[in-house]
C-alpha cells in the first residue's frame, strides 16, 4: 500500500461510517425510517440501489431510512457512502473492518452491528473478525496509555513525501 | 512533554535492552532511543511483557495483511484522537 492514496480512503470510510452510526444510535429510537415504496420514485431508485449493494437485505440500514424523509438529501449521502464504500486502492472487504473497527471504537451499537454482519458477508471469517478485535482492543489500549502519558510521536518526521495525484488530478507541481 | 521523564535505553536491566532489540527488528526503525512506547512498556515487564505479546499476536499476519492491521490500528488511534 504505498502513497497517500489508501490513507485518503480509509479517512473516507472512518467518516461516513461515523456520520452514518450517529445518526443511527442517536436517532433510531426516536424517528422512524421510510419504509420501502412509501416514498417519491426517487427514494425507490436508491433503495433498490442500496439493496443490490449490500446483498440484497428486505431492511434498508436504519441511516439510510431515516435520510430518506429528504430525497435528496438520501441521494447524496448514498452517493457519498457508496463511494467510500467501493473497491478501489483499498478493497471494501477491508474498507469493511475499518468500519466495524471505528464503530467498536466509537462503542456505536449500530455500526458494529452492521459492519459486524457486512464483513461476515462478504467472506470474513471468524478468525479474521478477531483478528480486528484484537488490533482495535490492543491500539485501544496504547492509545489512552500514550494519551496519559501525553507521549510525543516517535515518527513525525518520517512520513514520506507522496508524488501521487489524487483520484481524477493532475500531478503534483 | 511527556508527564514522566521516559528513561534512555542505557538505565533499563539488560532484558529489557533486549527487548528493545526485538522491538527494533519489529518495527523496522532505528531510532537514536526505542520508540517511547516501547520505553514505557519496559517500564513495567509483568504488564509490558503480555501486553506486548497480546500486540504482536494480534497485529502478526493471519486473513488481514500486516499492512492492512497497521491500517486498522492507524483508525483506531485516529478516532481515539490520539496524536502519538
Amino acid at each position: 500500500m504505498a502513497g497517500d492514496a489508501p490513507w485518503y480512503e480509509a479517512a473516507m470510510v472512518v467518516g461516513v461510517t461515523n456520520a452514518l452510526n450517529v445518526v443511527a444510535d442517536g436517532l433510531g429510537a426516536l424517528m422512524t425510517p421510510a419504509k420501502p415504496g412509501a416514498g417519491p420514485s426517487a427514494v425507490t431508485a436508491v433503495y433498490d440501489d442500496i439493496r443490490a449493494f449490500y446483498g440484497g437485505p428486505a431492511e434498508i440500514p436504519l441511516p439510510f431510512g431515516l435520510a430518506a424523509q429528504d430525497p435528496r438529501y438520501l441521494g447524496d449521502l448514498w452517493a457519498a457512502a457508496k463511494r467510500a464504500f467501493s473497491d478501489n486502492q483499498l478493497g471494501r472487504r477491508l474498507k469493511t473492518s475499518l468500519a466495524f473497527a471505528v464503530s467498536l471504537t466509537t462503542r456505536s451499537a449500530f455500526g458494529t452491528a452492521f459492519h459486524l454482519g457486512e464483513m461476515r458477508r462478504l467472506g470474513v471469517g471468524e478468525g479474521g473478525i478477531m483478528e480486528v478485535v484484537g488490533v482495535t482492543q490492543m491500539f485501544s489500549s496504547y492509545t489512552k496509555i500514550a494519551d496519559t502519558l501525553q507521549l510525543e510521536p516517535d515518527m513525525g518526521d518520517i512520513a514520506p513525501v507522496d508524488r501521487s495525484p489524487a483520484p481524477d488530478g493532475s500531478p503534483p507541481t | 512533554m511527556p508527564t514522566v521523564r521516559l528513561r534512555d535505553a542505557e538505565e533499563y536491566p539488560e532484558p529489557a535492552r533486549r527487548a528493545f532489540e526485538l522491538s527494533k527488528q519489529w518495527f523496522g526503525y532505528d531510532f537514536p532511543q526505542p520508540a517511547a512506547m516501547t520505553r514505557v512498556m519496559a517500564w513495567d515487564p509483568h504488564f509490558g511483557g503480555p501486553h506486548g505479546r497480546a500486540m504482536k499476536r494480534a497485529m502478526t499476519p493471519g486473513e488481514f495483511s500486516r499492512g492492512e492491521k497497521e491500517m486498522v490500528a492507524a483508525v483506531v488511534s485516529g478516532v481515539n484522537a490520539c496524536g502519538y
